[in-house]
């Protein structure tokens, strides 16, 4: 009989095998003729022009740290809101300036144009 | 629940004043921000004098998690006096720079992470308090964000910082694994109990993550060049303020909580010391830049700081906490000079320094008078800071004792040859540097206070020794 | 039915593992952006050590799920910052490259 880790060892080994057993199935058997177009990073696409690593517009990484601010911000309301009854109204006012700080936050991020798309 | 919040005052008065200057930098125009710079000033004067005003308000806060005693007031003191001379001192640094709201509410926010810091009572807290000042920090360090050298060092601080914050908190994680605790006095108790090996890996990892804050010596080759490519006041501040933070807090946890532990560890302290003098201390010799040479300098600062811990009793705290505090006035005088000449000839170069006896005598004198109180020469500040440091450890570690004096001579070399520059090299460019009032009263303040604790350092020790009596209350 | 029993000690060993490749990882890479990925793999070993000491040693307080946290809020900060001085250095040097990064000599 198995113990129970052994199902977590099979598990694991199938999961290398299906893995590894793909890369190597392709590399048996692949055809092996060079020519220039097989270099490019596209093999049917364009040919690329200058370097690879683009300017990407910043405003997708503003959005995302304010998004982060936010969504890290909801760790603290839901525990204080599923206790919310026991905590009573020093708990209450607590949480008011905690938001207010990151009211102050948002506001800074807005009038700096941070939520503007340039 | 009773929550007694006037011990608060300090970190709720500071929290209101850095969100105040954040904002008044949105709704005021342009032209009038340089008043931020009084505003800040002069709110941080209104805090250390609402810290001193509570010199006999003791006692703990949420089941132990924020200690309030007369040793992290000490502390408070000190870096709120650190920040005050920095924003006087730069304020024209800052106005050139620009974004001035944005600069001192990150000064604000770095002093309000350190403050939390000194009154940490629990992991939590400490953790907390240590990132707000880092992050506070690694913003500033990279606040000329079109200056490439900044920006590196920006880069670097984070990065390293981030990676030293990793190592410090497994290592917290251990002890609170093995201790089932994260309150310090609690840690402390069940220690005692039951030392396990795991619980000494935490212990390892908590001071690599504290050495690398006060830039002890295996972990100290971040500093001089975050400290060379920083903008000028947040390289004095950093010097100052996370240092002495993380000596704070090194204190508390050690010396307060982990007194057998740290019996057995003594010689590994005593060397680590002795190490970090002398690399400080040498290989400041062959720099050209001043802020370089400053950074190594502070590193062998550290180190004799560190002289105070290896006794860890009431005099070697003592130690540390007056030295912390002398320490604070020569790095932001010599600091202060320095923005003060790069805002006047865009250089840190030592040999630039030619003759500055003649066009200022003023910043002359004070960075004289503040790297001779670093080399510990009578009877300035620094000689009886270091009176006090290696006082506790002649009786054990005569060996230290001998390092650090003879250290302390080779520093006196290149401090020297600095000296030489300013007095004795005709200056290329003639023309006078004016100073300004707030860069004067700055310059003037480290001066006297550097003289006058070294020439009468009775009131200010007797001071310290309530403080330091207090720490062991608990 | 499969039953594991998961200890204490699966947990920390897989802690450790994280934090043995984070920490690699972190001295070994030279892109800016692998590294603070590598820190963040530190900081998740940090917290798995957390909840589970807190499971097995302290199962009635709930200090090592506060403490984990904590220690979400700061790390999602100093990423936020370090992406920011990534982007800013990017804008002066067109790399992430650490090596590439010598105004300042380590």
């Amino acid at each position: 009989m198995l113990s129970p880790w052994g199902a977590v060892f099979i598990f694991l080994a199938v999961g290398i095998v299906f893995g590894a057993g793909g890369i190597a199935t392709s590399f048996l058997v692949h055809p092996r003729r060079q020519y220039a177009s097989k270099y490019e990073p596209y093999e049917c696409g364009m040919e690329t022009i200058g370097p690879t690593w683009v300017q990407f517009k910043t405003s997708y990484f503003l959005y995302a740290l304010l998004f982060v601010i936010f969504d890290v911000e909801t760790i603290y309301l839901y525990p204080w809101a599923v206790k919310f009854q026991s905590l009573g109204l020093f708990a209450f006012i607590e949480m008011l300036v905690f938001i207010f700080i990151l009211v102050v936050g948002l506001w800074y991020a807005w009038k700096e144009g941070a939520l503007e798309w340039m | 629940m009773n929550v007694d919040l006037s011990l608060l005052n300090p970190e709720i008065a500071i929290s209101i004043l850095g969100l105040a200057v954040l904002v008044l930098g949105l709704i005021i125009p342009k032209e009038s921000r340089h008043g931020l710079g009084w505003l800040t000033a002069l709110g941080l004067l209104g805090v250390l004098g609402l810290t001193i005003s509570g010199w006999n308000n003791q006692g703990t806060l949420y089941h132990g998690m924020f200690i309030v005693d007369q040793y992290a007031i000490f502390f408070k003191i000190t870096f709120l006096t650190a920040a005050f001379l920095v924003t006087l001192g730069s304020m024209r640094f800052v106005d050139d720079m620009g974004d001035q709201s944005e600069y001192y509410s990150m000064m604000l926010f770095a002093t309000l992470g350190m403050m939390v810091l000194a009154s940490a009572g629990d992991f939590i807290t400490l953790y907390l308090g240590l990132e707000l000042m880092t992050i506070a920090f690694i913003v500033l360090v990279c606040f000329k964000r079109l200056d490439g050298k900044s920006v590196e060092a920006g880069m670097k601080y984070v990065l390293l910082a981030g990676m030293s914050s990793a190592v410090l908190l497994y290592g917290l994680s251990l002890i609170y694994g093995v201790t089932g605790s994260v309150t310090i006095s609690e840690v402390g108790r069940a220690v005692a109990v039951t030392p396990v090996p795991a619980l000494i890996l935490g212990l390892v990892m908590l001071v690599a993550g504290l050495g690398f804050k006060i830039s002890a010596v295996p972990f100290h080759m971040w500093a001089p060049d975050i400290y060379e490519g920083a903008p000028t006041p947040v390289t004095s501040y950093l010097a100052v303020g996370s240092k002495a933070a993380s000596f704070a807090i090194l204190l508390r946890v050690f010396v307060a909580a982990l007194p057998g532990i740290w019996a057995n560890w003594t010689m590994l302290v005593a060397v680590l010391s002795a190490i970090t003098i002398i690399v400080g201390n040498l290989v400041a010799i062959p720099q050209t830049n001043i802020k370089r040479l400053l950074a190594y300098s502070s590193i062998a600062q550290a180190g004799y700081i560190l002289v105070g811990l290896v006794t860890a009793s009431e005099q070697g705290i003592k130690g540390v906490m007056f030295y912390a505090f002398l320490y604070v006035f020569a790095t932001i005088g010599a600091f202060t000079v320095a923005t003060y000449f790069y805002n006047v000839t865009g250089s840190d170069e030592i040999k630039d320094y030619a003759g500055l006896s003649q066009r200022s005598p003023l910043m002359a004198v004070v960075m004289l008078i503040c790297m001779l109180s670093m080399a510990g020469i009578p009877p300035l500040a620094g000689f009886v800071g270091k009176f006090y440091l290696f006082k506790t450890i002649v009786d054990n570690y005569l060996w230290l004792a001998f390092i650090g004096l003879i250290m302390s001579m080779v520093s006196v070399y290149y401090y020297l040859r600095v000296a030489l520059v300013m007095y004795r090299d005709e200056p290329l460019d003639n023309s006078p540097i004016n100073l300004s009032t707030p860069v004067a009263v700055t310059l003037i303040i480290a001066m006297v206070a550097t003289l006058f604790i070294g020439i009468y350092p009775g009131p200010l020790s007797q001071v310290i020794n309530m403080a330091a009596h207090s720490f062991f209350m608990h | 039915m499969l039953t594991l029993s998961v200890g204490l000690t699966q947990y920390m060993v897989l802690s450790a593992i994280l934090f043995g490749i984070g920490l690699f990882g972190v001295l070994s890479k030279k892109n800016a952006i692998a590294v603070l990925i590598c820190i963040e793999l530190m900081l998740n070993a940090v917290n798995i050590n957390l909840l589970a000491f807190n499971k097995f040693v302290t199962p009635t307080q709930f200090i090592g799920q506060i403490f984990a946290i904590f220690v979400i809020t700061v790390a999602a900060a100093e990423v936020g910052v370090g992406l920011a001085i990534i982007i800013a250095i990017y804008r002066n040097k067109l790399s992430v490259n650490l090596d590439e990064f010598d105004w300042l000599k380590w």
